[in-house]
């Protein structure tokens, strides 16, 4: 994005002023609303009302045009009717206005004629280089004293705060203001993009790693248009500026996996795709939006955990127990306390108190067992962070334990302090208190936990080293596209094809040839070595086991013709239009362990590598990772090692450990070949056979879907 | 009906509806950005013209008239049926 581009995203949340075009004076309307909700939040600029139909719109002079108004206009918001609204930005246009919120509805989300209409208003936005909000959007806000602008719809303005929330859906807006507001959860940007016609999410998450204002980017999707490029967005602005992205992407659907004809296709729902890729570029998702503000206040309100180590403090055995549960769920551990920290706890808690983690400060507990138990807790180096239970017994003095946790929280910088005030009731005024004071509450310590755990992967996300992979320079690029360009047309590329594109990659196959007679078969096999693999080879037969199409084991040259003759007839009787090409003969591998290495094209990420456990169990057990091409370094080793069964390659129970780096390098040559040859839509290597470590790999079986 | 004619007392219903001046009124004039008719208006607007020709007019086709030289050009066409 250009300077221009970028001081036009600034415009919109900081104009020095702003005309409603479209206002009108009708109470209870958009175009009303939007206005009075200017006036009404302080805006530090100058607003104008332009309404072709008024004299003055809540006692402000309105002009019948944008371009009637005797100074410069900044930003305009416009709520016209859909079908006039090229008007008024054209009249925008002529007026020298920067930026345009067009909250209007009625264009691309409504078909057709809207689709020409949202065309329209991006040429006229080129042509002036104005940027657009919108269009068909709730509007956006900004807290910051300095502007205090609320150019939307909502009931209200919302507090001052350090989280941003981008949102795709209007309507969510509302309801997460209101549910920001009962929990005093303040906002610095707020806005809805709607239909996002100019400006994206992309856009704004890059423009707020710059904003002072904001320490937590908050994100609700439904679709993503540009997923290369949010991915990209999210890995430099979390590494660069520390700033976590935390998302909700809706609409998480199977459906189109089924019908895709590879493994890899099949395998690779967009919701998983989408999951995996938010986890590689380092953005929390989240699959509800009260689990997204869980985690958002850990990470605006509190220093993140060093370490996984929790002290829990309780006033309840019971909810201790479950605290300490759900900390292991979510792979965090109780902190042993120091003999200093025991002492303390020996001397400022009762005989019957539990001194080790969790520390129980037994049910008649006032504020100055909590504050005891709390600041020693904090104050032992083993402790990264506590989490505080509080059930509400007759003698709890819930305000007074707040206010003590709220202090000494404060008082330990460091390391961060959650809450959990059991109940609904009795707890509210305590809940509160922690609530303006910015130590994070949580109903159930489930949600806690959580919360405490995102914090920290978030912290280590920031440690962790990623170097750039540079590209092979010995692949045969050339080739490859030869054979692709010589299959221009056809839908699926055999293994016999298939084979010649990943030999010139650098991908490890077999010795093999093609016959074409019993006879040639045998000759073929003499040659690259018994045992050989017998396959039909044919671009109408997708799958070669189902039709008979596969002899595995061939041990000899009559072997070989009886298997040619087996195949060929197996194949003919099955598909009887398929045109044979011939049997394919090839080295057997060895024995190893077999994975499967797959690509697809997402439709929103683009080149999306999948890794499993290989052969005939991959789809029975699902047990794969994605990733978004290009890979770093991280997202390479994690992506081997992060299926469930990474152990059976790592050398488990007795089996020798797989050679991980081959493996690593087939992925990198399929990365590249991903980049180099658009062409190829899906591509699976299964199996692909892994040898003990430094013994290699080979590719026993490989598709290509064009 | 002569075009002229049409055109003067389609003005004079669009005046009246609206609130605006006759003479700012031009056949260029769009209903909603020139002229500031809301949806409650222009169902208004549809309705009088409707009363002042003794015409019936098609209430899609009416509202998705944007100016006032295709007013007078859908009436004429009408009126001339």
């Amino acid at each position: 994005m250009d300077e221009a581009g970028k001081q036009g995203i600034h415009t919109v949340f900081h104009p020095r002023s702003v005309a409603v075009v479209g206002a009108t004076r009708t109470q209870g309307t958009v175009p009303y609303d939007i206005f009075q909700n200017i006036l009404a939040s302080g805006y530090q600029g100058v607003v104008y009302p332009v309404s072709p139909g008024a004299v003055s719109i809540c006692g402000v002079r309105a002009y019948k045009y944008v371009l009637d108004i005797p100074d410069p206009v900044d930003l305009a918001v416009l709520v016209f009717p859909s079908t006039v609204c090229q008007l008024a930005l054209e009249q925008c246009g002529q007026k020298g206005v920067k930026a345009c919120i067009v909250i209007s509805a009625g264009f691309r989300e409504v078909g057709a004629a809207g689709i020409e209409r949202e065309k329209v208003l991006k040429g006229i936005a080129a042509k002036y280089g104005i940027r657009i909000i919108g269009p068909n959007c709730l509007g956006a806000i900004n807290t910051d004293p300095r502007v205090r602008l609320n150019a939307s719809f909502a009931r209200k303005m919302p507090d001052e705060g350090s989280i941003a929330f981008l949102s795709q859906s209007g309507a969510l807006c509302t309801a997460v203001l209101d549910y920001a507001r009962g929990k005093h959860i303040g906002f610095s940007k707020f806005v809805s993009f709607g239909n996002k016609a100019d400006i994206s999410e992309v856009d704004l998450v890059h423009y707020l790693a710059q904003d002072e204002a904001t320490k937590v980017i908050l994100l609700y999707l439904e679709e993503i248009t540009d997923g290369p490029g949010l991915l990209r967005a999210a890995q430099t602005v979390t590494r660069e500026t520390g700033k976590p992205i935390l998302a909700v992407k809706s609409g998480r659907t199977r459906a189109g996996a089924a019908a895709a004809a590879s493994h890899t296709g099949s395998l690779a729902g967009a919701d998983e795709v989408c999951d995996a890729i938010f986890r590689q570029a380092g953005i929390e998702r989240c699959l509800t939006i009260e689990e997204l503000f869980n985690k958002a206040i850990a990470l605006a309100y509190q220093p993140r955990p060093t370490r996984p180590k929790v002290a829990i403090i309780t006033n309840a055995g019971g909810p201790g127990v479950m605290t300490a549960d759900a900390c292991g769920d979510h792979r965090l551990e109780l902190a042993s306390f120091t003999e200093e920290t025991t002492k303390v706890f020996k001397r400022s808690l009762p005989n019957t108190a539990n001194i080790k983690n969790p520390v129980d400060v037994i049910g008649d507990a006032r504020s100055d067992r909590y504050q005891a138990a709390l600041a020693a807790s904090l104050a032992d180096p083993g402790v990264a962070g506590a989490m505080v239970i509080l059930t509400p017994q007759s003698m709890t003095d819930i305000d007074g334990i707040a206010q003590t946790i709220v202090k000494t929280a404060a008082a330990s910088p460091g390391k961060p302090v959650y809450a959990s005030f059991m109940g609904e009731t009795d707890v509210a005024s305590g809940i509160d208190i922690l609530q303006r004071a910015h130590v994070p509450h949580y109903i159930l310590p489930e949600n806690m936990a959580a919360a405490f755990a995102a914090s920290y992967r978030f912290e280590q996300l920031l440690k962790t080293a990623r170097a750039p992979l540079p590209p092979y320079a010995d692949v045969n690029t050339a080739a490859a596209r030869k054979v692709l360009d010589a299959a221009a047309g056809r839908k699926h590329l055999p293994d016999v094809e298939a084979l010649q594109i990943l030999a010139a990659y650098g991908l490890p196959v077999l010795p093999s040839g093609v016959a074409q007679s019993a006879e040639e078969a045998a000759r073929v096999a003499g040659r690259v070595g018994y045992p050989v693999a017998l396959k039909v080879y044919s671009s109408d037969i997708v799958h070669k086991f189902d039709v008979g199409g596969v002899i595995l084991n061939v041990g000899d040259a009559a072997g070989a013709r009886a298997g040619f003759e087996k195949i060929t007839a197996a194949a003919r009787k099955a598909v009887p239009e398929a045109q044979l090409r011939g049997v394919h003969v090839q080295k057997m591998a060895p024995a190893g362990q077999e994975v499967i290495l797959g690509l697809k094209r997402d439709p929103a990420f683009g080149p999306v590598l999948m890794f499993g456990l290989g052969g005939t169990f991959v789809e029975i057990f699902h047990d794969v990772s994605f990733r978004a091409v290009p890979l770093d370094s991280h997202a390479l080793s994690t992506m081997i090692r992060e299926i469930r069964c990474f152990s059976l390659l790592d050398g488990a129970r007795g089996h020798p450990a797989c050679d991980l780096a081959k493996l690593e390098e087939c992925l990198r040559r399929l990365a590249q070949l991903a980049l180099d040859c658009p062409q190829i839509a899906e591509l699976d290597m299964n199996p692909v056979i892994v040898g003990r470590e430094g013994a290699g790999a080979v590719v026993a079986d490989a598709r290509i879907l064009l | 009906m002569e075009k002229s004619e049409i055109e003067t007392r389609v003005k004079k219903v669009i005046s009246g509806v609206l609130k605006v001046k006759a003479g700012e009124i031009k056949p260029s004039s769009n209903f909603v950005f020139d002229l500031g008719a809301d949806s409650k208006q222009s169902v208004e607007l549809v309705a009088a013209l409707e009363e002042e020709f003794e015409i019936e007019m098609d209430q899609d086709e009416a509202l998705a008239i944007q100016n006032v030289g295709d007013a007078v050009e859908y009436i004429a066409k009408v009126v001339g049926k």
